[in-house]
């Protein structure tokens, strides 16, 4: 018998009692949908919060401070929410401020092993007066940092990502800053905007002018933070600074650092920076939560829907149990005319199968569907997501796809091969003489 | 016509069940059966007629004794090289017509070249030939199940003969069919005896049928019972395979009487 009509012949015999075929299907359908739904929302999270990373500075990506500045902001905001009794107060220690890095320990920063000695720099903070535009009389507050080395994509709406090395000024700035500055998120770029830093003694004010070379997509790691090019930033530095005796310029209380997250565990690397009295925090410190709190959630929810596969399997065995029980004669009459007990295993084997990959293809078109919908009205004005333009709730990948449904599929021939082997042991004799 | 033995058998027994439930349905059948015969097995109910025709038709495995298929034993022979002797050599029409009663007149016909495993269009062609041997071409779209008794194991006969069997079995294949129906089917079974030389073996409690063989079969408690024939005895001496076994395939028979021994 031909492959090509066995496969033909299983998918008819699905036809023969409709509503039964579509019952499993609908079982394998809400298995399908729930796993591969599951997935996509897994996915989707998880190129956000990547692209988070990515905008950090990476997985290697270090924040380090001193011990005491990371213990006087733990002092104060109780730890992460821990409920211990408030910190005492030490006259040895700065325990309300930030207390500075020396020297000395930027040095054995750059020498601890794992830490990428060039990727090392200081973080500056930048104070800017205000910032404003051609367009418009109005002036915004506004934040900007530097943008630590290293190979840093940041998450981008409109335009490209910055040229650490140019000579001119760049800035990437957010969307909220482009409606208000009098320009769309596409038409900012490489437009001029004048970040002002005013003399604190003289009143005299100092303009930057900046090239918006990107936009930023709203995230929830760089909320608030606006980027800029080593050159603006290393200026702006020196204007703030420019009353400060040396000893306070060179003044560092935050540091950015690479390591080698592939040979080494962010543990070796903060016990290391321990020793020489650091404290540093790693993406996974800063986004760890988020992601945890999702991969719980998730987890759960697929869970359900490898319970609603498991039933949707006992439905595909019973289902070809009625129809072995049905075809009895027929099965009889298959094996007198020749064919082999093989065939007829393949031939309810393959009904199995059909009924998988119907299930799963169903689910997976009606998941794409309502996941899109679902992703798009999150999306719309007013919405919760309204302000992450670039978070997709769902994430629909070929493999992911593939993979559910070969599980599926799996699964279901697995189920199949009980009645397929009762059907192929059936005796022709015994089915000619049944009624 | 050669006088080829095509079917024989050497003391089958076919014992159903086991303990107190242990049932002899056969009881040690010799027989033979020739190329291009028509023979009757006849019996009361429950004498074992279809026992031993399944046997003869390889649906089934004695207990005891062998068939030799032209000449060749079938007991050592595995199931696949079973499976295509069935679906090559041997038709098969039954009393209760057995189709897919849902499924087309032309699809049940075309069943048997399907599992040979034969292309859509020579399919079609066969059993469209078929059709037209047993004159139902015109119902080919037809549902199998819409047809009358008498069209129905028309349509049997049809599917028997798709893949030009050397054997048709036939159990009871009027015993659902009134008379005159009954005799239509006989005319077209006889039909093919004569004029395509098929060898017919066939079930029956109707004397007229029985009547119109070569020879009758009679089977009584699982034993061979004698009846006048027109044609060759039915219970041979074994010298008889020494006899005819330079005509037949000498090397099968010799299998035969070596086992027997
Ligand atoms: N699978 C089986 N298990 C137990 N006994 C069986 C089985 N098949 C047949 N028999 C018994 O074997 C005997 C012969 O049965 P068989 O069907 O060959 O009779 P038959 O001559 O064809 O009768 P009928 O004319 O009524 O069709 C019967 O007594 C029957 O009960
Ligand atoms: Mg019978």
């Amino acid at each position: 018998m031909k492959i090509f009509d066995i496969i033909k012949d299983a998918n008819q015999n699905l036809l023969r009692n409709k509503l039964r075929t579509f019952l499993t299907i609908l079982a394998i359908f809400i298995g399908s949908f729930s796993i591969i739904s599951t997935s996509a929302i897994q996915a989707g999270v998880n190129d956000f919060i990547d692209s988070q990373v990515d905008s950090y500075g990476g997985d290697g990506y270090l924040a380090i401070v001193s011990q005491d500045s990371f213990d006087a902001l733990e002092g104060l905001q109780g730890n992460m929410g821990n409920n211990n009794s408030p910190t005492e107060y030490n006259p040895e220690k700065i325990q309300t401020g930030m207390s500075p890095i020396t020297d000395e320990q930027l040095q054995k920063v750059k020498q601890i092993d794992g830490i990428d000695a060039d990727s090392v720099v200081e973080q500056k903070s930048l104070s800017i007066s205000y910032v404003s535009s051609d367009k418009t009389e109005q002036k915004y507050l506004l934040s900007a940092e530097a943008l630590p080395p290293g190979n840093i994509k940041v998450d981008l709406e409109a335009g490209k990502q910055l040229d650490l090395r140019a000579d001119e000024y760049q800035i990437l700035l957010e969307s909220r800053y482009a409606d208000a500055l009098g320009y769309t998120t596409d038409n900012i770029i490489d437009q001029q905007i004048h970040l002002v830093v005013v003399d604190e003694y003289t009143q005299k004010e100092k303009s930057f002018d900046a090239t918006v070379v990107g936009v930023i997509a709203p995230g929830v790691v760089s909320m608030g933070q606006q980027y800029v090019n080593n050159k603006l930033a290393d200026d702006i530095y020196a204007e703030n600074t420019k009353y400060y005796p040396e000893a306070v310029k060179s003044q560092t209380f935050a540091l950015a650092a690479n390591y080698d997250y592939e040979k080494y565990s962010a543990d070796d690397i903060k016990k290391s920076l321990t020793e020489i009295g650091l404290s540093a925090m790693t993406i996974q410190d800063i986004i760890g939560q988020i992601k945890t709190f999702f991969d719980v959630i998730l987890t759960v929810f697929k869970l359900f829907g490898f319970i609603a596969l498991l039933a949707a399997a006992i439905g595909i065995i019973n289902t070809l149990f009625m129809s072995v029980q049905e075809r009895t004669r027929e099965i009889g009459l298959d094996k007198a005319l020749g064919m082999s007990s093989g065939h007829v295993f393949l031939s309810f084997s393959l009904e199995a199968i059909a009924l998988g990959f119907w299930g799963s293809v169903f689910g997976i078109i009606v998941s794409v569907i309502i996941g899109n919908l679902v992703n798009a009205a999150f999306h719309a004005d007013g919405s919760f997501l309204a302000a992450f333009p670039t978070f997709n709730l769902v994430s629909y990948t070929i493999p992911d796809i593939l993979s559910v449904m070969l599980l599926i599929i799996v699964i279901a021939f697995l189920a199949g091969t009980l009645p397929a082997r009762k059907a192929a042991h059936k005796n022709p004799i015994d089915a000619l003489r049944y009624e | 016509m050669s006088k080829n033995v095509i079917l024989s058998t050497r003391g089958l027994r076919k014992t159903y069940g086991r303990g107190d439930s242990r049932f002899e349905a056969l009881r040690g059948i010799n027989l033979e059966i020739i190329e291009g015969e028509s023979v009757a097995i006849i019996g009361k109910s429950g004498s074992g007629k279809s026992t031993l025709m399944h046997l003869l038709a390889l649906l089934d495995k004695p207990t005891k004794g062998n068939i030799a298929l032209d000449g060749e034993n079938t007991s050592k022979l595995r199931q696949s090289k079973l499976n295509k002797l069935r679906n090559k050599k041997f038709g098969f029409v039954f009393q209760s017509f057995f189709m897919n009663a849902n499924d087309s007149v032309l699809n049940n016909v075309m069943l048997p070249l399907k599992i040979a495993g034969l292309g859509a269009r020579a399919r079609r062609r066969k059993a469209m030939h078929a059709l037209r041997i047993v004159g139902l071409d015109d119902k080919a779209k037809n549902k199998a199940n819409d047809l009358s008794g008498g069209q129905k194991q028309r349509v049997c006969i049809a599917r028997a003969i798709v893949n030009d069997p050397e054997i048709i079995f036939a159990d009871e294949p009027t015993g659902n069919l009134d008379s005159a129906t009954g005799e239509k089917i006989i005319n077209i079974l006889f039909r093919l005896n004569r004029e395509k030389g098929i060898t017919l073996i066939i079930v029956t409690h109707d004397p007229e049928l029985a009547a119109k063989c070569d020879r009758q079969i009679r089977i009584s408690d699982g034993h061979l019972a004698s009846e006048p024939s027109k044609t060759p005895p039915t219970q041979l001496p074994p010298t008889y395979y020494e006899h005819n076994s330079g005509d037949t395939d000498a090397d099968g028979m010799l299998d035969i009487m070596e086992e027997q021994a």
